[in-house]
């Protein structure tokens, strides 16, 4: 297994959850696919890419037929396709490493230019998913009958965790000894991920990419190294560009220097239309 | 970013890190610039590798208690992460992917060794020479005392 590579343009995105049938990122993360493809720059997937627990066979197998011919062009043009493991996906590691095109890893550190780049899911700094693995799938099950009653029911309750994650990144601070580390400038995040961040860090990397927390973001973990974070494609999924050595979080929809032309609303289509996968 | 069982130190070019023979305990990380890796046999310095960053130098003095196998300098400007002895559990518990990538360098450093034992037994074909010699490359083996990124030097020790 080659956990080390040089690549100097590189794509990164996480939490695509391809097979859940709320999340329709098919076809906006196939058109993804063709915006790498077109600029011949190799894409990572940093875990959750297919989610196994929210999802039903019959939509994970089309979502991933309809991948698969695009990672297969992909290597075709001598592109390559990383998937970083995730805790949605964990148990499919062996199945996607199996299936031809995929370079599956449980992290990947990456050369560009002059910068050593660490990408990885982060949920290994879950304290919930470590401590108790059982209660969080309960959990993500839970989030996923959420999902099922309607997004919003699931965007109410993330909008609910972020001020309990504030108020714990707040207690956490005053009694936190590495005082060196900035309070967390990304809504949502807790400030746990971005100091395990910054222990990895200390092995001589310039930017730590997680995913998993599904709060996109960047910050600064101090001695000019980057923190960033991809979000999830539940809304205005974004991507970090690596260019040698020089690294951009962007919105994949919308922006001037966005990935793809329209919206993201659009893509992701109606509630009316996703009720219909569903029933 | 120190903590509380770990600190970070700058070489200058040049500089010793780690002398061959020194009982010390320490493991190191590199976190800026590169060292060179080397051995006195028979009375004259061999290089064994150069690691780079991000590589981890010390690892089998920590865990085996054994002096340095090797010397260790810093080439440019250096800075390193110092674990000391009893911080490695808990880098592992902070840093959980460190400990797959020791084993995953250790693992490529056996392979690596093992491919010079069968070279080495097929370049010399007298059995008693092949005896001598494998003992020695055996032996060799277990005394290697620290670790290196494969993407610069597989199969190195210090």
């Amino acid at each position: 297994m080659i956990t080390t590579v040089r690549e100097e343009r590189l794509l990164v995105v996480s939490d695509v959850h391809l097979g859940n049938p709320l999340y329709r990122a098919r076809r906006p993360f196939l058109e993804f696919l063709d915006f790498a493809a077109d600029r011949n720059v190799s894409v990572c997937i940093n875990g959750d890419g297919v989610d196994v627990i929210q999802t039903t066979a019959g939509r994970l197998t089309c979502d991933l037929a309809a991948c698969s011919s695009r990672f297969a062009s992909l290597s075709q043009k001598g592109l390559r396709v990383y998937y970083v493991v995730g805790n949605h996906d964990a148990v499919l590691e062996h199945f996607l490493a199996d299936w031809g095109p995929l370079r599956v890893v449980p992290f990947l550190n990456v050369l560009s230019g002059e910068k050593r780049i660490r990408i990885e899911h982060g949920h290994l700094y879950d304290a919930l998913y470590v401590r108790s693995p059982r209660l969080y799938v309960a959990v993500t099950v839970l989030g996923g009958l959420a999902l099922r009653i309607h997004p919003r029911v699931f965007r109410a309750l993330t909008q609910l965790n972020r001020p309990l994650t504030a108020l714990g990144n707040f207690g956490k601070g005053l009694f936190r000894k590495n005082k060196s580390l900035p309070a967390c400038p990304i809504p949502g995040e807790r400030i746990a991920f971005l100091e395990s961040a910054g222990e990895i860090a200390k092995r001589g990397f310039d930017a730590i990419i997680l995913g998993h927390t599904h709060h996109a973001g960047e910050a600064d973990l101090g001695d000019g190294c980057r923190y960033f974070n991809t979000g999830y494609w539940l809304e205005a999924p974004q991507y970090v560009e690596i260019d040698h050595g020089a690294m951009r979080l962007k919105p994949v929809f919308g922006e001037d220097n966005a990935a793809l032309s329209g919206t993201w609303s659009r893509a992701r289509g109606s509630w009316a239309r996703m009720r219909r996968v569903i029933v | 970013m120190s903590g509380i069982f770990d600190r970070e130190e700058s070489f200058v070019d040049g500089e010793i890190i780690v002398r061959e023979g020194d009982i010390s305990r320490e493991m190191f990380i590199l976190q800026r610039g590169s060292v060179v890796v080397t051995k006195n046999v028979d009375g004259r310095e061999v290089t064994l590798a150069v690691l780079g960053r991000g590589s981890f130098f010390g690892e089998m003095s920590l865990l085996e208690s054994l002096p340095r196998n090797a010397t260790v300098r810093a080439c440019g400007d250096t800075r390193v992460l110092i674990l000391e002895p009893g911080s490695l559990l808990l880098k592992i518990r902070r840093d959980p992917t460190f400990a797959f990538e020791m084993l995953q360098h250790m693992s490529q450093r056996i392979r690596d060794l093992d491919e010079r034992l069968v070279a080495l037994l097929g370049q010399r074909p007298a059995a008693a020479a092949d005896e001598r010699r494998s003992r020695v490359v055996l032996s060799s083996t277990s005394e290697h005392t620290d670790g290196e990124s494969p993407v610069h030097s597989p199969g190195a020790g210090v």
